[in-house]
């Protein structure tokens, strides 16, 4: 049985806006095709994770205080997550582990958080603490030549700067910054954003994309996923689509 | 002299909206207090006020402590309708005071928004404040839990009354000590109960210390993160308990305090913790405990919190759940009955409710217990419906109906026992939905 080997980063910390929800889509679209979903957490305290093992490496969002106890504890990775997604493992990041990534994340009094310095853009707190990039969001981005449109919600203080390829166009929302034309981060083995809802969730040909390339890179193969029943996900799609006029 | 005329000016609005057969709402707090903010001060109120605080459970606790209180034959003015914020606390005082801003009552019970407790008893005097649970509720709204509880930690540090604590959660029981000075703080716990767990089921907050950072340790968890905690670095959370809940029993809905046993209308782990703190709370006025007994054995609330009708002779619970830990608790209940029975769920994102759902990721659907059907509606009845799937219930026994007039008929369509959950706006057209059939 093919099978695909997750790393889910501090599922006990990263956890604020249902991030865990984009696990358990990846599983459930795996294992309805009969591929096995295997998932190991690592957070803090636990034996330092082999980043290179992995196929995919998942982490999410979390609260402000919480974010900073662990980012003290992933700066100890720094290098071999370099070599990891050097080697072509999926990195699928959102929200403060898309901010971790980057350079730095510099706050509302000017302090420098560092961050592990994977790629090349950084975040800075907007100055008034209350204003916030809030709501609904839709993005236009292409996955394997295929046009595609995401959905999702965004809800962050951060403006990220310095992004040389991003995740897509934004059609409604405001993106790495407000009212961008751009949202996250992107490569073809990552995909750091803002949007949760969690990400997944509505976006099943995002899903599959992530899923393809995995199993793609481990088997060496050109896959073709069967079709699965997704009529509530195109319906509220659908639904949400026209509401937005997108 | 501007307050008088205000209070003048609310009186004779106050008289022509009842004549209108209008009961207001908060028009008359917020007409007062956009005229002068300060008006708080103005109230002559010579008896001891309580609030009631929490993300869950507020309407529930402040009512049964008013409950309790007119069982003995106490005058009491409350909020029992809900408006919470400085708006509707005032909309209640300006409606029972007179006009020079006396207060008669023997107590004034209130419920409070969590985030305007400093703003409200900055000028009100504070005789008792209740604080029952925070969680993760409207992220988009309220922003993060730990900025709320340290709005509220810094009202406290001023604040003499008396504290009522929930000492199995971390984020409220660390508020004992905001004021090292004040000696009148009274925790309270409920005993481990059965279908208590060792790891967490939900979705928590409170996961480190807030005194030393160091990661929290729990004997077990009751539901969320409310359970037996300590902090192994500091002993954080090892306090001396006030009133203690023992001897659970939700299937006869009886429990202990000091020996005297309580029977209630209620069957969550949920409403025990927040009747302790009732207990709790007028234990400290000396009302008899057999007043307290006979008034908790007929307490309800007829206003879907947890409330139980019949329709078309079918036994149906509804419940509110603004958030995953309410949700989660509509969940345990439905999963601690081992009849069969049929699930309505009716998610609404609008502003009130917020407009982010992906809270209902956190909402614990894995093993239900003998549920048959799901019906989904509202607002984003697909979306909820992708969440339960997801969970691994078949696919084929979910209906989703964005129509909730559609959606109830066909609920009501099988005479399987029903459970109904709904978010903020939509309880009440839920709620009118279902009587509509009774």
């Amino acid at each position: 049985m093919k099978e695909l080997k997750i790393l889910y980063l501090y599922p006990d910390i990263l956890e604020l806006y249902g991030d865990f929800g984009n696990i358990q889509v990846l599983r459930y679209r795996l294992e309805k095709r009969g591929f096995k979903a295997i998932i190991e957490p690592y957070s803090i305290g636990n034996p330092p994770p082999n980043f290179k093992d992995y196929d995919l490496v998942f982490a999410g969002g979390g609260a402000d205080q919480e974010q900073g106890i662990l980012a003290e504890d992933l700066i100890q990775y720094k290098q071999s997550i370099k070599e990891a997604v050097n080697d072509g493992v999926f990195f699928l990041l959102i929200c403060g582990a898309y901010q971790l990534f980057g350079k730095y994340y510099k706050g509302v009094e000017g302090n420098i958080i560092p961050g592990l310095e994977v790629f090349d853009y950084y975040t800075e707190a907007i100055d008034d603490r209350k204003k916030r990039c809030i709501g609904n969001i839709v993005i236009e981005t292409e996955l394997n030549g295929k046009k595609t449109k995401v959905i999702g919600f965004e809800n962050h203080g951060g403006q990220t700067f310095n992004i040389s390829s991003p995740f897509g166009s934004v059609l409604m929302g405001n993106g790495n910054k407000f009212g961008d034309n751009h949202e996250g981060f992107f490569l073809p083995n990552v995909i750091a954003t803002y949007l949760h809802g969690p990400l997944l969730a509505k976006n099943p040909e995002l899903t599959d994309y992530i899923i393809k390339y995995c199993l793609d890179r481990k088997y060496n193969e050109d896959i073709i996923l069967e079709p699965l029943d997704d009529a509530f996900e195109n319906k509220c799609r659908e639904q949400l689509l026209l509401l937005y006029n997108c | 002299m501007k307050n008088f005329f205000i209070l003048l000016a609310m009186k004779v609005l106050h008289i022509g909206l009842k004549i209108a057969g209008k009961n207001g709402g908060n028009f008359l707090g917020k007409i007062a207090y956009d005229w002068n903010p300060n008006i708080f001060k103005y109230f002559k109120i010579n008896c001891p006020i309580i609030a009631v605080t929490a993300t869950n459970g507020k309407t529930m606790t402040n009512n049964a402590i008013g409950y309790i209180f007119k069982t003995a034959g106490k005058k009491v003015i409350s909020n029992t309708e809900g408006n919470n914020m400085e708006t509707g606390i005032l909309s209640t005082l300006l409606k029972h005071c007179s006009l020079t801003g006396k207060i008669k009552a023997d107590y004034l019970v209130f419920e409070v928004d969590e985030g305007y407790v400093p703003v409200i008893f900055k000028d009100l005097k504070l005789d008792t404040l209740v604080i029952l649970d925070f969680f993760r509720d409207q992220l988009d709204r309220n922003g993060e839990v730990e900025s709320l509880i340290l709005r509220i930690n810094d009202f406290l540090k001023t604040y003499t009354g008396n504290l009522i604590l929930n000492n199995d959660d971390p984020n409220v029981a660390r508020l004992g000590q905001a004021n090292p000075e004040n000696h009148n703080i009274y925790y309270f716990s409920v005993e481990k109960y059965s279908h208590a767990t060792t790891d967490m089921k939900e979705a928590g907050e409170g996961k480190f210390c807030p005194f030393c950072n160091t990661r929290i340790e729990y004997e077990y968890y009751q539901y969320s993160h409310i359970g037996k905690f300590k902090c192994p670095n500091c002993n954080y959370g090892d306090n001396e308990v006030y009133k203690m809940a023992k001897n659970i029993d939700l299937k006869n809905r009886t429990f202990t305090v000091d020996d005297v046993t309580y029977k209630i209308r209620f069957n969550s782990i949920y409403n025990i913790y927040n009747f302790t703190a009732v207990i709790s709370c007028v234990s400290l006025y000396s009302i008899d405990t057999d007043i307290i007994q006979k008034a908790l054995s007929t307490f309800i609330l007829n206003n879907g919190r947890l409330e139980e009708i019949q329709v078309k002779n079918i036994p149906t619970i509804i419940n509110l759940a603004k958030n995953p830990t309410g949700s989660n608790v509509s969940l345990r209940i439905l999963n601690e009955d081992d009849d069969e029975k049929e699930l309505l769920f009716v998610l609404n994102d609008n502003i009130a409710d917020g407009r982010d759902v992906s809270w209902i990721w956190d909402i614990n659907f894995d093993t239900l217990n003998n549920v048959s059907r799901i019906i989904t509606s509202g607002t984003r009845a697909y979306d909820i419906a992708i969440r339960i799937k997801t969970a691994g219930f078949p696919v084929e026994k979910i209906e989703p109906y964005l129509d909730l007039h559609e959606a109830v008929e066909h609920f009501y369509q099988t005479n399987v026992k029903k459970y109904v959950i709904a978010n903020y706006t939509s309880l009440q057209p839920t709620r009118n939905e279902i009587l509509k059939l009774k």
